[in-house]
């Protein structure tokens, strides 16, 4: 008994231990690679160690289940009781339910649904191992482990026999405790060959597209062309406020996967960069996907780029990742100096990649016979690496001259090579310059080869003022054509025709020359042509678009700072404050933010002096108490509909054989339609309370008091018009809910305020006079007051969920959103509440934070926003015809490709962007920015501005959607991901150059 | 590899606005509740791999604005759509009023080959609620009086019956399937079937 005793503990004790060394190796692993990959070893190891604890005295037969795994039924049962446990048993099903094909993925990058891609192949693998440990590896991947062993050690007198492990009072708790750290670590995950399938999110194609693009970077500048161009580069500068992922996944399509095979691997390698900045060591890499081979190298501060401790910007890292398709190389220059060995690839387009430094020792010969094998079958090295018995691959036996002579007749790189040569190396080191060639292409090679010579050597024979050995290695051989495309063309074909009859040129190079000449000719033509076909265009549509001034920003003063307060206590102690350099500053830069609360109202009004606060107040007050009256109104009635609603049903719900069909029963009350919803009503009677509270606050603040409590009802003299008036009596319209009885088609009269009563008939308080209700006390219809309810309805279940994670809408402050809300629409029954005013009306209020003062504002937006609205006066049909006059002057390649896909030429993609002022595709704080500039820009630059933001955004991610021929959907998909994670000041920075492209080009005409 | 194809099938989800059509898409794809969802503006989709009948298909879910007075954008988002979900909440007695429009709506909108028998399936959500006011006999009764669609109780918060009622979706999608050669490098100008609606090739006339 003793001695089993002791073994047990023993045993217990050997588990514990087990399970101690794998976490530390699993929290080892997340430390030093900085990510514990999913389908690591030690994942799988820790999962067994857990497995052995927790089957360890298991009451099998208290489960009632044999199995094979019997931890899995134990889990089944403890699902019932404990949630995560549930979670983890749902999991389970759906991945054994899944086939080994069959991927659940989905777009809006869920975490468990694109975990579920990567099981089946675990399972294929290691079918029987993966299974058994599949709950303990699923609750350990979703951070549920820990939580569900607490549980089992908390309930484990139910399930385990007395001396288990889990039983155990010390052991029990240490287990669980030890596995809290695993399930803190965050599991990655590779990209499954299925994924391909599926459309990549706007994040990976951001992120593939910095990568590709990264070489070259463009900086985003507002073109200055002498000419206007027709078409704008895509000036791509990103923000990368999650580069830290972007990095990690990066890194790890660097690893070997299912779609490349990684062919060869170094780390420290050094790339010094063409501009001569710091040299940078990085990992460099070899793939081969599929038939291509691709060459990779990435700055070591991007490989372990997750936690690194600088907050700088990684971007510059990102322009220098190379990224390059060997089949693109056609040269490989090698060069081994004492420090370093380096290459130097050379592409079809003769430019040269950055100088890439191996360590020495034999490094790069290792670079070159994995390149030279990757090659295989298609393509070759020339010369070949020679092979060597016992040694492997050597470099081939060809003295420096020797591999100089191999090119210098036929390229003029091989010449520049030889040249660095003599200066550099004189210490008796070998140069190789290495032809990738592509047996099966060799047909074509020669004659491209010939064309290009062709055409560098008049050039060089023209200008003899350079002398041949002194070319600079510089210069690029597209030299002459590079002049065509610059120069006017029938000059530079003239000149061109020129050269070629300098040199004694044979049949072939004449005729080549001549068609070449042709096609120069006509290319100018067309793109002449289609600059005036583009010109007519504008003309015609859209020089209504711009204004014809031109503003700047450097006159008088530098505008690119914006409206900051110094310049505004400036202006103002100047007395030079006026409205347009208000509007110049805040379009070129904004405003500080601390004035917008001052100067939006002034803004939007168009008046330094602003609107009037104090009438403001009285007039949105006087509304307010209109419609409020209305409300309690509409919620009495809704009362009254509502407990005659519940009363059938009840009564419908007890005789269950009632034949007759629901909409009908519905339908017998169909007056009241509009009313029934009966949850608005049961959750507006916790809050009828506020409703009175609010009563109160217009009461004290309004110089007309009112008492909004019903007090007699009588037919006025047509009899059939009730007749409600306010008084001072103390009933509150709650406790006299009885008194009116309402009837369908029975227009109410409603007076607020008695004592005015009299000279209410000819007096038209309100400055609107649009709105059917305006006058204070009024004949309110049946049909006003259904309207106003089925609106208030519609508020109420936007606002309740409008901008709920900005730390601005508190429940009271909802209230007021409600507020102005309401009172906007009981202004303007005609439009009614559409959906969008929301999120139209809350930047104001979160700005102003003042009800009256943001309703102001809200109704000066409204008046050029209300027409985007269905309904409004159909300008988002106009905005769509704009845009597609805009792209086809401004961006060609991306118009035709949206004519290409056919189905969005009618733009509906935007169609958020311009109902709402982009408000929902920025951040909160960007909003602001956008919004002042746009309101800004009116006076400055367009009256349609947001028109330039939108072919701004456009513009900003041209190149990604042309990489990836977006059609409609694609679109749409992407943008919808890229809301409010756009870089606000770089689009409008793009915007502001596209207004002034097309002022430039009306102003040409 | 090189036969393999892909069905691509375009779910509309239509109803009055609030009733949980945001939250069911989310729901089922990302399997995710929040009840920070805002109003819907214009339209989203998501897209989720499923396995219909041994079949891989991509169900892409489009999430449209609830108000009626956006229905006129539907013209183009509905185009295509091989089957409808039309969502009411079962504690809001008009939204369930508003069906027969919606219903009309989309049927106009979209001009399926086949109206009568165009694939809807009928969801009551937020079954979670205690102030249930359309009682589960008036849904079956509205949905057998339709073509007897499908008619399903969820509640998108709890992820009741989400699944089941998605699967029935891409079944009965599946019937009404388009498909999409994924090898093809201009994939909307291949029809596979004669008599299959040619979705995008319609050049638009504007």
């Amino acid at each position: 008994m003793g001695s089993t005793c002791q073994d047990n503990k023993a045993l217990k004790e050997k588990l514990i231990k087990n399970v101690k060394k794998e976490v530390k190796q699993i929290m080892e692993e997340a430390v030093t690679k900085k990510f514990v990959h999913e389908e690591s070893a030690s994942i799988t190891s820790l999962c067994a160690a857990v497995e052995a604890c927790v089957s360890h005295g298991l009451k099998r037969r208290a489960l009632g289940l044999f199995k094979s795994s019997s931890t899995t039924a134990l889990l089944h049962k403890i699902a019932k009781a404990f949630q995560p446990a549930a979670n983890v048993v749902q999991l389970i099903a759906e991945v054994e339910n899944c086939d080994p094909n069959k991927r659940s993925s989905s777009s809006g990058g869920s975490e468990s649904a694109s975990k579920l891609g990567v099981k089946p192949p675990l399972q294929k693998r290691n079918s029987v191992a993966t299974m058994k440990y599949l709950w303990i590896r699923l609750a350990l991947i979703e951070k549920h482990l820990a939580k569900i062993v607490d549980y089992i050690v908390a309930n484990s007198s139910k399930y385990y026999e007395k001396d288990a492990l889990v039983a155990d009072p010390d052991y029990g708790t240490i287990l669980s405790s030890l596995l809290v750290g695993p399930c803190a670590l965050d599991y990655s995950k590779l990209r499954t060959a299925e994924h391909f399938w599926t459309d990549p999110p706007a994040d990976e194609l951001v992120q593939r597209h910095r990568i590709s693009s990264g070489q070259f970077p463009t900086p985003a500048s507002p073109p200055a062309h002498k000419r206007p161009g027709l078409h704008y580069k895509g000036s791509t500068g990103f923000s990368n406020s999650d580069d830290n992922m972007r990095s990690k996944d990066y890194v790890e399509s660097l690893h070997q996967n299912s779609k490349s095979t990684l062919l060869y691997g170094k780390n420290n390698v050094v790339v010094y960069m063409k501009d001569g900045s710091e040299p940078l060591a990085g990992y460099l890499s070899l793939h081969q996907c599929g038939e291509a081979l691709l060459l990779k190298w990435t700055p070591n501060q991007l490989m372990n780029g997750c936690t690194e401790t600088g907050v700088h910007d990684k971007s510059v890292y990102w322009e220098h990742a190379l990224n390059v398709a060997v089949h693109e190389t056609v040269y490989v220059h090698c060069h081994q100096g004492p420090e370093s060995d380096w290459i130097a690839l050379v592409g079809q387009d003769g430019v040269q990649r950055p100088p890439i430094h191996f360590p020495r020792g034999g490094h790069l010969l290792a670079f070159l016979s994995c390149l030279e094998n990757g090659l295989l079958p298609h393509g070759i090295l020339d010369p070949p690496l020679w092979s060597q018995r016992g040694k492997g691959k050597v470099f081939p036996k060809l003295r420096r001259k020797g591999s100089s002579r191999f090119h210098t007749s036929t390229s003029p790189l091989a010449r520049e090579e030889s040249t660095t040569e003599d200066l550099v190396s004189e210490k008796g080191t070998t140069d190789f310059v290495f032809r990738i060639v592509y047996p099966n292409f060799t047909r074509t090679y020669p004659q491209g080869k010939m064309l290009e010579d062709m055409l560098e050597y008049p050039v060089w024979q023209s200008s003899p003022s350079t002398p041949k050995s002194s070319i600079p290695p510089t210069t690029p051989r597209s030299t002459p054509l590079h002049s065509v495309s610059t120069t006017s063309s029938t000059s530079s074909s003239r000149s061109l025709d020129q050269q070629c009859s300098v040199q004694e040129p044979g049949e072939p190079i004449q005729v080549v020359c001549q068609t070449m000449k042709k096609q120069i000719i006509s290319r100018a033509f067309y793109g002449w042509l289609a600059h005036c076909r583009h010109l007519r265009t504008v003309r015609t549509h859209l020089v209504g678009l711009v204004r014809s001034d031109i503003v700047k920003s450097e006159n008088p003063t530098d505008a690119t700072q914006g409206l900051t307060e110094e310049k505004w206590k400036e202006l103002q102690v100047s007395g030079t404050v006026d409205m347009k350099e208000i509007y110049r500053l805040v379009y070129f830069g904004g405003m500080a933010h601390s004035l917008r609360k001052q100067l939006w109202p002034i803004m939007l009004s168009g008046k330094l002096e602003g609107e009037d606060p104090e009438a403001l107040r009285r007039e949105y007050e006087d509304k307010m108490s209109e419609w409020l009256a209305v409300e309690a109104i509409v919620r009495q009635r809704d009362k009254e509909t509502m407990a005659q609603n519940l009363a059938k049903l009840s009564s419908e719900g007890g005789n269950s054989s009632d034949p007759q069909p629901s909409p009908k029963v519905l339908h017998t009350h169909e007056s009241n339609e509009v009313f029934v919803d009966a949850e608005e009503t049961l959750s507006s009677e916790p809050t009828e309370g506020n409703r009175n509270q609010k009563l109160r606050s217009v009461e004290s603040t309004t110089a007309s008091p009112l008492k909004q409590s019903i007090l007699s009802e009588k037919r006025a003299e047509n009899g059939d018009v009730v007749n409600i008036k306010a008084s001072n009596s103390s009933n509150s319209p709650r406790e006299k809910p009885r008194e009116v009885s309402f009837q369908a088609d029975t227009p109410v009269f409603f007076d607020p305020s008695p004592n005015k009563h009299d000279d209410d008939d000819d007096s038209d308080v309100s400055s609107g006079g649009e709105s059917p209700v305006a006058t204070r006390g009024g004949v309110y219809s049946n049909e006003i007051l259904e309207s106003f309810g089925l609106n208030l309805h519609r508020i109420d279940k936007d606002v309740k969920r409008c901008d709920r994670n900005h730390w601005y809408f508190t429940e009271s402050n909802l209230d007021k959103l409600r507020n102005v809300m309401c009172t906007y629409v009981w202004e303007h029954m005609e439009m009614g509440y559409v959906q969008g005013m929301c999120d139209l009306a809350a930047p104001l209020l979160v700005i102003l934070d003042d009800e009256a003062i943001a309703y102001g504002c809200f109704r000066n937006l409204m008046e050029r926003m209300s027409a985007n609205f269905p309904s409004g006066g159909g300008a988002m049909d106009a905005h769509f015809a704009n845009m597609r006059s805009l792209l086809q002057v401004l961006d060609h390649d991306l118009f035709a490709l949206i004519r290409q896909n056919g189905d969005y030429t009618h733009f509906y993609f935007c169609y958020r962007w311009f109902l709402l002022d982009f408000k929902r595709e920025f951040s909160y704080d960007d909003v602001f920015l956008v919004w002042e500039t746009i309101w800004a820009a009116r006076h400055i630059a367009s009256a349609d501005y947001g028109l330039f933001l939108a072919l701004a955004l456009l513009a900003y991610y041209r190149d990604i959607i042309l990489a990836n021929s977006m059609d409609f959907t694609d679109i749409i998909k992407f943008f919808n991901e890229m809301a409010e994670r756009h870089d606000a000041k770089a689009i409008l920075q793009i915007a502001r150059s596209l207004v002034l492209q097309l002022q430039t080009l009306i102003e040409n005409k | 590899m090189a036969t393999r194809k892909k069905v691509l099938l375009k779910v509309i989800i239509l109803g009055d606005s609030g009733v949980g059509k945001t939250s069911l898409m989310n729901q089922y794809v990302n399997k995710k509740f929040s009840n920070q969802y805002k109003a819907t503006i214009g339209a989203d989709f998501l897209t989720k791999e499923v396995m219909v009948d041994d079949r891989i298909v991509t169900m892409q879910i489009w999430d449209t604005a609830g108000q009626e007075r956006f229905q006129s954008l539907g013209v183009a988002f509905y185009r295509g759509a091989d089957c409808c979900v039309l969502v009411f909440d079962v504690s809001a007695p008009n939204t369930f009023k508003s069906l027969d429009s919606w219903r009309d709506e989309f049927l106009i909108q979209a001009s399926p080959r086949d109206p009568e028998n165009f694939p809807f399936v009928l969801v009551g959500n937020k079954v979670d609620l205690d102030n249930r006011a359309v009682p589960q006999k008036r849904g079956q009764q509205w949905a057998q009086s339709k073509n007897n669609m499908p008619y399903f109780e969820t509640s998108a918060k709890e992820g009741i019956n989400v699944e089941q009622a998605f699967q029935t979706i891409a079944k009965n999608a599946l019937a009404q399937e388009t498909e999409v050669d994924i090898y093809n490098e201009f994939p909307d100008h291949i029809t596979i079937n004669n008599d299959t609606r040619n979705v995008r090739s319609d050049n638009c006339s504007c």
